[in-house]
């Protein structure tokens, strides 16, 4: 495979650069981003309680559970005495995992698939399309409870019934861009020169279908976060005493009254997150959208 | 039908081709609709001979390049490539194939917009065995020949307008040294000044290298420069066909000499 | 005599990303008559369908216009104000390119039409007799009325379009490229109409194209654009058998013509991209005529009531 990795630096590059400069929701979604980034990539060093943060509870002597937010404990701790704090810096790196994993994963599968449908017509595509709509029609909750009954918690079951279902979505994407590219003649002319089908998969189709579907993975980015955190809310995903805010929040439900941050905390870190990665994919979709490419387009 | 005598030296011949499309309408149901687009076409075209096919909309002209390029089986006839029939197997197309340079219609699908010029060049090589060096030499010579400068190897489709990609693509067909060019449509998505550049490149390399010229189009004015002999196809049938000026002047089908009219320089 | 469309130093240019105007149109003087078929004849990207949407009233909201377009004593464009206010759909219209995805998919022939003549205060009754006479002058029955558009051919698709441009009442008709989805054969019947439609409505019809052949066939006269510029306008025949511009001759000579094999010249280079400024002649790297003078002298002339842009046009070797 030869995509050169430069060229596409450069051009992520000046066309970041570009957007920045036209909308104001770029701005503010990526910087939202970068910190939650920083944070996620900072923190195994900043945490002040790694073991408490990991879930560990706390001796009796030192156990002081509820305790509202104070600057010992920036954001409380939570009903078992740990502190709020390390255990939703600890988080923000579960949250980017996940992101990051589900939404790659499924690029790679998605793209593949999606490319091969539309490459090979006939009966390949029938099936692989088939495929497509069964798996967009599964919730990945369902996938994630008999996984969880199976292997136990973790991370596997969360990417895992994650990724079966969102594969399909870029698989549809996907095939949808490369029938497009596959009547095009320059997918056409080099069968004619003898060259073996994945030279031009690789070469023609896929080069052309990929940049339009990560741009869609990336506006994506903020509904993984959401699923994700809701199964892990709902306990299908992670370990109850995982650092991750679907689970931090669910440890809090049944404290609400009485202790309010320990759910609203993770909540509004979700929240941010989620409309930090919204604002930057749409900012990125408009921008490369032909039809909104006019002066009218909003600054913001 | 012209014949011409001693049967075997034709570079295309197409016998009694009916060709068309199967549409699946649903996967249950195995019931397939065959349409046909082309009925009992027979062609054929000797080693530099310059043949037009002329069909507007509908006529089957594109189904007949499908058919020649081994892109399309018939289900009736045959394609025989000097004297090979390109649908027996792979290894027969694909070395009838390697005699063709095509020409496609709109120079602005035709080229990858994320590969180089010079790798679009590169690819009709890349299953010879050529040294890099010798592929480098054949790539420049195709381009000088075109007249194009050097520097557009290492351009990127987008900076170049159409009459430039279309010598490209022209260079590209050129560049196995084919014996018969099929030329799909050369000119139609091109402005008139830049039709007549074409033109005039394409009758250049005919005079230099004398090889076979298949030319499909809707154009009879275009035809006219670029081949001798005419067929005119209409609902997927040979309907005339002929030496160009006998067509022309004498039209025998109500068709052609509508089509003949609608040239002619005189006010309505 | 009666002026449908004048325009006096009319530009017009769009906004491009980095806020930058694109002149496509550039300082234009236009006279088109009642009555008569215009041609607007140029190659890709030399203005003319700017030019032709100006006038039907179609110009997109972030295109930027200098000087003045009158269209039956109205003025439409003065500078940068623009308001056809009682002037779009009443006194112009537009035939689009393509009328298969012009006309509504899901609505019968009768309804669009319906839609059109509600609007001048027409009865069901009345509009249905009006729709008829209208569809019968283009040799179209009553009963496409009731059909959808995808049940017509494509040929009777361009007819029911030109009669919805006709029921709106307008004067002026502007045909975008109307024959280039056409097939040959069918594009002299086609032409044919817009003669007759001319004749029986009397209304003005400016044709845009870039087959200059058609031109040479169906139009009074033609105006010759060349990188947004008007370089030759005149009568028809004259323009096309006698041309005075340089560009105009090679565009002629350029064009293939059936049953007369002459060599092709051939027209060295490309043709500007839209959006060029400079001084003098916009045709100077590509003309065989050219003079040091041309790099910065371009004068507008009128010989035989044809205006040339050009300040040393081929009179001489026209007439010797």
């Amino acid at each position: 495979m030869r995509i050169r990795v430069p060229t596409l630096m450069i051009s992520v590059v000046s066309t970041v650069r570009r957007v920045w400069k036209r909308r104001m929701r770029f701005r503010i979604g990526l910087i939202i981003v970068s910190a939650i980034t920083l944070l996620a990539v900072l923190s195994p060093f900043i945490v002040p309680y790694p073991s408490e943060g990991w879930g560990l509870i706390p001796l009796n002597e030192t156990n002081v559970s509820g305790q509202p937010p104070s600057l010992a404990h920036l954001f409380g701790t939570d009903d078992k005495g740990r502190d709020l704090f390390s255990r939703v810096l600890l988080g923000s790196s579960t949250a980017l995992l996940q992101i990051v994993l589900v939404v790659g994963v499924s690029l790679v599968i998605g793209l593949t698939l999606g490319v091969l449908a539309a490459y090979y017509k006939g009966l390949v595509e029938y099936s692989l399309n088939y495929l497509i709509e069964v798996f967009l029609a599964l919730p990945a909750i369902l996938i994630a409870i008999p996984l969880k009954m199976a292997f136990g918690p973790g991370l596997h079951v969360i990417i895992a019934s994650m990724v079966l279902t969102w594969w399909a979505w870029y698989g549809r994407v996907a095939s949808v861009y490369a029938r497009s590219v596959c009547e095009m003649d320059y997918v056409t002319i080099p069968k004619l020169s003898g060259l073996p089908g994945y030279k031009i998969v690789v070469r023609h189709v896929l080069r052309n279908v990929s940049p339009p579907v990560i741009v869609q993975a990336v506006t994506d980015f903020g509904s993984v976060l959401l699923e994700a955190s809701a199964i892990n809310f709902l306990g299908f995903g992670l370990p109850p005493d995982y650092p991750d805010w679907g689970v931090i929040a669910q440890n809090g439900l049944y404290y609400i009254t009485k202790m309010p941050w320990i759910s609203l905390i993770p909540g509004f870190f979700i929240m941010v997150t989620a409309l930090g990665f919204s604002m930057i994919g749409d900012a990125l979709r408009d921008e490369l959208d032909p039809k909104l490419r006019r002066r009218w387009r909003l600054w913001f | 039908m012209l014949e011409t005598p001693g049967g075997q030296d034709y570079l295309v011949k197409v016998e009694n081709v009916t060709a068309g499309y199967l549409s699946v309408t649903s996967f249950s149901s195995l019931t397939k609709t065959f349409t046909p687009v082309l009925r009992d076409i027979n062609l054929s075209l000797r080693d530099g001979e310059r043949v037009a096919v002329i069909g507007e909309s509908g006529s089957g002209k594109t189904t007949l390049l499908k058919v020649i390029l081994g892109l399309l089986k018939p289900v009736k006839g045959r394609v025989l490539i000097e004297g090979l029939d390109i649908y027996s197997s792979r290894k027969a197309w694909l070395r009838a194939v390697k005699k063709i340079g095509y020409v496609p219609q709109d120079p602005f699908k035709a080229l990858d917009p994320r590969v180089k010029i010079k790798t679009s060049l590169m690819e009709p090589l890349e299953t010879s065995r050529y040294s890099r060096e010798e592929v480098n030499r054949l790539i420049k010579e195709a381009v000088k020949l075109v007249g194009l400068p050097e520097e557009v190897l290492e351009y990127y489709p987008s900076s170049l307008s159409g009459g430039m990609l279309q010598r490209v693509l022209i260079a590209r067909a050129l560049i196995n040294r084919p014996k018969l060019f099929l030329l799909d449509e050369p000119t139609s998505s091109l402005d008139v000044s830049t039709q007549a550049q074409i033109i005039n490149l394409i009758n250049t390399i005919y005079h230099n290298y004398k090889m076979g010229i298949l030319l499909v189009t809707h154009d009879l004015a275009v035809a006219q420069y670029l081949a001798e002999r005419v067929i005119i196809l209409r609902e997927g049938r040979v309907i005339e066909e002929g030496f160009f000026e006998d067509v022309i002047l004498n039209p025998r089908h109500e068709y052609t000499r509508l089509l003949v009219k609608s040239y002619m320089m005189e006010p309505i | 005599m009666v002026l449908a469309v004048e325009s006096k130093g009319l530009s017009i240019g769009y906004l491009d990303e980095e806020d930058r105007v694109l002149w496509v149109v550039k300082n234009v003087d236009m006279q088109v008559r009642e009555g008569e078929i215009y041609c607007l004849v140029g190659e890709s990207g030399c203005g003319k369908t700017t030019l032709g949407s100006s006038i039907a009233g179609v110009l997109p909201p972030y295109s930027v216009t200098r000087g003045e377009l009158i269209i039956y004593g109205r003025r439409v464009i003065k500078d940068d104000l623009r308001s056809y206010e009682g002037v779009r759909g009443k006194l112009t219209s537009y035939i689009p390119q393509n009328p298969g995805s012009s006309l509504s998919p899901y609505m019968r022939i009768w309804d669009q039409f319906w839609r059109v003549l509600r609007e001048q205060g027409l009865n069901e009754k009345t509009a249905k007799e009006r729709a008829t006479a209208i569809l019968k002058t283009l040799s179209l029955g009553q009963g496409v009325l009731e059909h959808y558009p995808h049940e017509l051919s494509g040929g009777m698709l361009q007819r029911v379009a030109i009669g919805l441009s006709l029921a709106t009442g307008a004067k002026v008709l502007v045909a975008d490229e109307p024959t280039s989805s056409v097939d040959a054969h069918l594009k002299l019947q086609l032409m044919r109409l817009f003669k007759d439609v001319r004749d029986n409505y009397g209304v003005t019809i400016v044709l845009i194209t870039h087959d200059i052949l058609l031109a040479g066939k169906a139009c009074d006269r033609v105006a010759v654009m060349y990188a947004g510029e008007i370089v030759e306008e005149g009568d028809s025949i004259s323009v096309l058998t006698r041309p005075l511009h340089p560009y105009t001759k090679l565009l002629v000579d350029v064009v293939p013509l059936l049953g007369f094999k002459k060599t092709l010249a051939s027209i060295p280079g490309e043709p500007p991209k839209p959006g060029l400024l400079r001084e003098g002649c916009y045709f100077y790297e590509r003309c065989p005529f050219r003079d040091e003078v041309c790099l910065n002298h371009v004068e507008t002339q009128v010989i035989d009531g044809r205006r040339v842009k050009c300040w040393k046009p081929l009179v001489d070797k026209t007439t010797s």
